[in-house]
Parts: C-alpha cells; structure tokens; sequence
C-alpha cells in the first residue's frame, strides 16, 4: 500500500529506482562477460547446457525461420537454433555490448557468421520492425529487464502473427523442503565460486538475489498473457530450478 | 531519404590480413530506431546509423549497431 511516488524496481534484494537497474545489470554483465559461459556450467553443473536443449526440443526450430534471442549474450540459443533448422537465420540482441563480443570470437559464430547477426539493443525498446521475427527467445535474461510487462509486449510487437514466444528463466520450485535446500545451496555457494573463478563475489550474490526474487510460474505466465499471447502454457526443468514458458501470437 | 554511397565498403576482410568486422549492410534492412521504429539511414564514414525522426545518430562499433539511445549522438538538424 505504500506506493511511492519515485518508480522503483529489484536489484536482486535491494530495491533501487527504475531509472538505475538497467545501468547496474549493465555493470555486472560487463563485469562476468569473460568468465560468463564458464561460471555458468559451474554454477548449474552444467544443467544449462541441458535446459537449452530442452528449450529447443519444445520450439523445433524449422527450416527458414528467423529467430529473434533477446539477452543473447554469447549466443547460446541463436547457435542451437542455427543448428537445428536449415537455413534459418538468427538475430543475437543484447543490452551489453561485451556479450556479444564475447559470442562472436566463439567457433560457431564463425561457422555461422553469414547466417548469425549481432545488435545491441534493449529489450523494453526493440530496434526491429513489427511482425518481424518467426521466433522469440529470451534464456536467462527476462529477470534482468527492468519492466517485465514492456519487454513481453515487446516480443509481442516484433512476432510475425504465428509467431513464437519461449522464455527459459531460474524459477521457483514448487516443493517448500527443497526450495530451502536449493536456496542454501544457491546463497553459500554461488557468491564463493564467483569470487573464486571470476573475482567478482558481488555480481554473483545480485545473480542469485534475482532469481530469488523472480515471479513463479503462473504469476509469470499471467504476465505473458497480460502481453497478448495466446496458449501459454510452461514446463518445469528439474524440478522447477528453471521453467521454460511458452507463448502464441495468434 | 537513405544515403547509398555507390561504392560500399569491403566487408568481412580488411587490410594487413587481420580480420576486422564490419557493417553488414543487409542489417540496415533490418533494423528500425527503438525510440520512434522509424527507418535509420547509414553513414558508413562515420560509422553511425541516423534516425532523422529521433534525431540521434547510433554508434556502430566493430560491426556491430548499438541500438541503445544512452549509447547515441544527438544530431541537431
């Protein structure tokens, strides 16, 4: 009930106004770029890699298509996407610009380089045209983005009609007993092994704050809808750790 | 309204057999401003897409367009 009158949003546990989150979020991803694809098989043990397969048995990538990956970074997605589908093509877009530099020394950027593109952009304020893209995906970024609601709306927008949304983000698991497990896991040890690999224990307390602090999986869902789309429906990946959520522009 | 020199620049290699990358210009198709969606115009000297309706001029670092208006150039004409 006590609505301020300044906007304010989460970073991870600390509430900052809305205007700061984006340059902050910036900071830490510019901060981890280097270390960023190893930190993450240390901290999910390598399950990300497995999730990310996940999310492309459920999108079955098909030929032609064109795939927008918001918050690509090192091009994960765009790649497996790339891989999948036969002459298909993917736009890599992130708001940290050492991300995608980062992405693009990779091997398979090389390989794909005629098919792969690499934009800077913010995924509140999109810099492609309307009913422009087949696919959709947001994995691992849509908790970093400052207003939730305008970025799906976003998506939205920038779909062809039939197009696809598919969201892969840190979820809650439904399980009290072993949420308190994984949230003794996450806070003890994720902090340490940043400061060990990465020398950065505070980018990787913010990293398991936000995922605390994202909504669960129907209250996400609901905001997908709010957006627009249609047959929303998600899938709990081990044991709702991570869900992938999908989503229709009809 | 979009400037087309008639000699692009060589893109993909460059001089002294290092690799540099650069504007991809099917790019330019593909990308509209993120404040107003409207078509952006591109100056390859300066390495910059121009969006005459915001009046901003974003930077293009490496090959790469950066589409963020906290990263652009106000251009006052």
């Amino acid at each position: 009930m006590d609505e301020q009158h300044d906007k304010t949003t989460h970073f991870g546990f600390q509430t900052v106004a809305e205007d700061q989150k984006a340059g902050m979020v910036h900071g830490v991803f510019t901060r981890v770029a280097s270390r960023y694809d190893v930190m993450n098989d240390l901290m999910s043990m390598g399950i990300h890699r497995a999730w990310k397969d996940a999310m492309m048995d459920w999108l079955a990538p098909r030929p032609g298509q064109r795939l927008l990956d918001v918050a690509g970074g090192t091009g994960d997605v765009a790649f497996r996407f790339l891989n999948r589908a036969q002459g298909a093509g993917a736009v890599v877009c992130d708001m940290t610009e050492s991300m995608l530099v980062e992405g693009r020394k990779r091997a398979e950027a090389e390989k794909m380089a005629d098919s792969l593109d690499w934009v800077v952009g913010d995924a509140m304020a999109l810099p492609f045209p309307d009913n422009s893209f087949d696919v959709y995906t947001i994995s691992f970024g849509i908790r970093n983005v400052t207003r939730i609601a305008d970025a799906m709306k976003e998506a939205y927008r920038v779909l062809k009609p039939g197009g696809r949304l598919m969201v892969l983000e840190f979820s809650q698991i439904p399980n009290d007993l072993m949420q308190k497990a994984y949230d003794l896991y996450s806070f003890n040890v994720i902090p340490v092994m940043g400061q060990i690999v990465a020398n950065d224990r505070d980018s990787y307390q913010y990293l398991v704050e936000s995922i605390r602090k994202f909504p669960d999986q129907e209250t996400f869902a609901g905001m997908i809808r709010a957006a627009g789309f249609e047959q929303v429906k998600y899938r709990n990946l081990t044991m709702g750790i991570a869900a992938l959520h999908s989503g229709w522009k009809i | 309204m979009t400037d087309t020199p008639a000699s692009a620049p060589a893109t993909g290699t460059a001089e002294a057999g290092e690799r540099r990358p650069a504007f991809d210009r099917h790019m330019l198709e593909a990308l509209v401003c993120p404040l107003t969606l409207g078509p952006l115009s591109y100056d390859a000297e300066a390495q910059e897409l121009i969006s005459k309706s915001a009046h901003l001029a974003f930077p293009i670092r490496d090959g790469i367009p950066v589409m963020l208006a906290s990263e652009a150039r106000r251009t006052d004409d």
